[in-house]
């Protein structure tokens, strides 16, 4: 298994190489005239010069992406070109926030998903088809009208919520739960739409095997035979839809982001990518790409635990 | 099997939870007395003073950063670092005195030369702002407390500019600093709190407790939160989040005063065309004044006004604005609304058949105004043709590649608006067109009386509009809405009003 995590973070490496090369290239290419965007329409020639060699973007493509690559090695991932902040700095101070809300997302619509899944799997018949129709729906209506609803709703009209902003956990978890608890729960509705179809479909396979019959016939109550057996069994389509899903949902937070104005990845890659904010940009595509390298290895991991035949040592 | 009373537990577990949130969440609506949180559209590029900006993003930097001297609200001039200052006969050198008893944050003294080195640096950096200064030929500290600035010509905006981003007062010893991007060190009545400042998104800061001017500060606390959406602001607006914030545009300010919030408007801009090519360089028709008065008599400007700036404004023919000495009341009913009169001047000037008249478009002009832009020069037989620039929109027009076109530009202070519009190099004045007696006036403007100059500006505004060197058609509202716990005195002739304007509601 040691072999296995080896190969894939190498592989991992190699993907954030060729992934940072193909953005840088084709932000460049996008970038348009940056040190005038920088200094504004009216500023001189003189000053745009002058700002263009002060950030280096005078020198050749090649020479400035070698640059930035020696740097990232070393773990500078420089500064933005738009407010001086240092990189790294930005990326790990907002990534907290898109993670919790994503991490939230998840969880949250995993449990969702995975208690009206077996509603819906074990009762069959009229519960069923309105599960299968609300679940359609869930896909539907797009995240972000589902987060203007809720926001219209629960903060403005019975101010239960915060409309914007976001609390640290570490300042006081009751800000930090009424900051995040609307923007998880407008994400995790897509999410949970998709997962209940997946783990649905998945439980009425698994409770027509013969061993469930086995199993009740020895005795086991029927609660127990669905989560401790059938949804093991069950479990590993799921957790390749939840994969694809959380990663999914790295994007869909930018929106959510911006509508709540939460301080996360999404809303920096919005300014960044607008305005052409060259070092932000990588710093979130490096960001990014580690996350979904790492996903994609617990993900792998964890089917090695729920399933013992793709167990891997 | 499913319970459903173990589901009604569970659903009635999570339920609470909320609900306790929601507890936290109620608390934190309400702000404290001692903190002012305020919304804004933009968030400063960096903290370093020579390269500061100002309009929208002046809270940001005078909440940490000192001025020379300080402008009221109203406009009037009053001491702030500096405590005096006087020209010389022929207004080419300004002696400040400067106070004595002020430290940076990190103990530095502040003294004349901690000044003469911003103003050198902002001069020489790449604010946009840093033309301000162009008139600056040399900064002498004579002592510790008294700063000589010696000017190339007189500039009668040179003191305003002394109260604006030129004259930010950072800390010399931070000037080397790797993080001064992100951490000012000024002696102004706020310090940025760093640790609770997220970049871009929210700004804190914490009262400056050796503040020199205790007058000055009425908060103990400063959060400055940007919205780039017009949604989340809204929002934050609506929930109680703000005691006050600037807004996007005039669509929201129903909902927003509904909510409870007062709308303090002001006026900055005047919106209507640009008609640059007064010699017929690219297009011999705008030569004629008769065909440059046409286009001022060509647009129902009440309805414009009603159509783009939701009726938010107020008429008017000239570019001056009223706080102004050049402005005169009379002259905004110089060209009402005829288009059978524009009609008749083209007929005159030989256009009787028709005109072509090419204007840049832009995705930020979104497509309302060129649609009535075409429909009103139609009615009066000219053929608008716009032409897409992309996101060169406002180097097109400075380079310059149209006669004429539509914009926004700020009414600033008589002789700033007479450098960005009027005079032969101004940057508004793209074919450096000029007209000797609007030099003459310029000259008596700039080395005059200030009786002498009071009479020229009037002389010059009424002579750009019977000679239609614009076709102004109102000057929009901008709004600044506070809510009930918040007072507020806006800033003349600029977006945001100053940090120290903002006092506690009785």
């Amino acid at each position: 298994m040691y072999r296995f995590v080896l190969r894939r973070l190498l592989s991992g490496v190699l993907l954030l190489f060729v992934i940072t090369t193909v953005a840088y290239l084709l932000l460049y290419a996008g970038g348009g005239d940056i040190a005038r965007r920088i200094v504004g329409p009216t500023a001189s020639q003189a000053q745009v010069t002058l700002k263009a060699a002060q950030l280096g973007l005078d020198r050749p493509l090649l020479v400035q992406y070698w640059d930035w690559l020696t740097h990232a090695l070393t773990g500078n991932l420089g500064r933005s070109w738009f407010n001086g902040q240092l990189v790294t700095t930005g990326v790990t101070s907002r990534v907290s926030v898109t993670i919790s809300l994503v991490l939230g997302a998840t969880i949250i619509a995993t449990i969702v998903s995975v208690v009206i899944a077996v509603w819906a799997a074990v009762r069959r018949g009229w519960v069923d088809r309105v599960v299968q129709f609300v679940g359609v729906l869930g896909f539907a209506i797009p995240g972000f009208l589902i987060a203007l609803g809720l926001v219209s709703l629960f903060a403005l009209n019975l101010k239960w919520f915060k409309a914007t902003g976001y609390v640290p956990i570490t300042t006081s978890f009751g800000g930090w739960a009424a900051t995040v608890t609307l923007p998880i729960i407008a994400l995790s509705i897509g999410c949970i739409a998709a997962v209940v179809q997946q783990v649905r479909g998945s439980l009425i396979d698994a409770l027509r095997q013969d061993y469930v019959r086995t199993l009740r016939a020895r005795g086991l109550s029927f609660n127990r035979v669905v989560y401790t057996h059938v949804l093991r069994n069950a479990g590993g389509p799921a957790l390749a839809v939840l994969a694809v899903q959380f990663i999914g949902l790295l994007g869909g937070a930018v929106i959510v982001e911006q509508i709540f104005a939460l301080p996360g990845l999404g809303q920096i890659t919005v300014a960044a990518t607008g305005q052409g904010d060259i070092p932000v940009v990588m710093g979130v595509v490096v960001a990014t790409a580690a996350i979904v390298v790492a996903v994609n290895l617990i993900i792998d991991l964890a089917q090695g635990w729920l399933n013992p035949k793709v167990r891997l040592s | 099997m499913f319970r459903s009373k173990r589901m009604a537990a569970l659903v009635a577990a999570v339920a609470l939870g909320l609900t306790g949130c929601s507890a936290a969440g109620g608390a934190t609506q309400e702000q404290s007395s001692q903190t002012l949180t305020l919304g804004a559209l933009l968030a400063p590029k960096t903290f370093a003073a020579d390269q500061s900006e100002f309009a929208n993003l002046s809270p940001f930097y005078q909440a940490v950063y000192d001025t020379l001297i300080r402008m009221k609200p109203d406009g009037t001039l009053v001491p702030m670092l500096a405590k005096e200052w006087k020209y010389n006969a022929d207004k080419t050198v300004l002696t400040l005195t400067l106070r004595d008893d002020v430290k940076f944050t990190d103990g530095t003294p502040f003294n004349a030369d901690a000044a003469k080195q911003n103003l050198e640096r902002f001069k020489a950096g790449t604010s946009p702002d840093a033309q301000f200064l162009a008139a600056l030929k040399t900064a002498k500290a004579v002592d510790a407390t008294t700063l000589e600035l010696t000017l190339s010509a007189p500039d009668p905006a040179f003191l305003n500019y002394l109260s604006k981003d030129a004259s930010f007062m950072q800390s010399p010893a931070s000037f080397a600093a790797p993080d001064i991007a992100t951490k000012p060190v000024g002696s102004g009545p706020y310090v940025l709190d760093t640790a609770a400042t997220v970049t871009g998104t929210s700004y804190s800061y914490k009262r400056n407790p050796d503040y020199w001017d205790k007058g000055l500060v009425h908060y103990d606390n400063l959060v400055l939160n940007v919205y780039g959406d017009q949604t989340s602001l809204l929002n934050a607006i609506k929930s109680g989040q703000l005691n006050g914030a600037n807004t996007i545009d005039n669509n929201t300010l129903t909902e927003i005063e509904a909510a409870g919030y007062k709308v303090n408007p002001l006026q900055l801009n005047w919106s209507g065309l640009l008609l640059f090519d007064r010699a017929g360089t690219t297009n011999p028709a705008l030569k004629d004044v008769r065909v440059r008065q046409a286009l001022n008599y060509a647009f129902d400007t009440k309805a414009m006004l009603a159509s783009i700036g939701q009726g938010y404004g107020e008429l008017t023919a000239q570019v001056f604005p009223p706080s102004s000495d050049a402005y005169d009341k009379a002259l905004d009913s110089r060209y009402p609304y005829d288009p059978a009169k524009a009609k008749a001047l083209l007929a005159e000037a030989g256009y009787a058949s028709g005109l072509t008249l090419k204007l840049p478009s832009s995705a930020l002009l979104g497509n309302t105004i060129p649609a009535l832009i075409t429909q009103q020069l139609k009615d009066v037989g000219i053929t608008a043709e716009f032409a897409d620039t992309g996101n060169n929109f406002i180097a097109d027009l400075l380079a310059p590649k149209y006669g004429v076109s539509y914009m926004i530009l700020e009414q600033q202070s008589d002789w700033q608006l007479i450098n960005m519009k009027i005079a032969p190099n101004a940057p508004w004045n793209p074919y450096k067109y000029e007209d000797p007696k609007v030099d003459q006036l310029i000259k008596t403007i700039h080395l005059g009386s200030e009786t002498e100059q009071k009479a020229a500006a009037k002389e010059l505004n009424k002579y750009i509009v019977e000679q239609a060197w614009f076709a102004p058609w109102y000057r929009p509202q901008s709004s600044f809405v506070t809510d009930a716990k918040t007072n507020v005195e806006v800033q003349t002739g600029n977006a945001y009003p100053f940090i120290w304007s903002f006092t506690p509601a009785a």
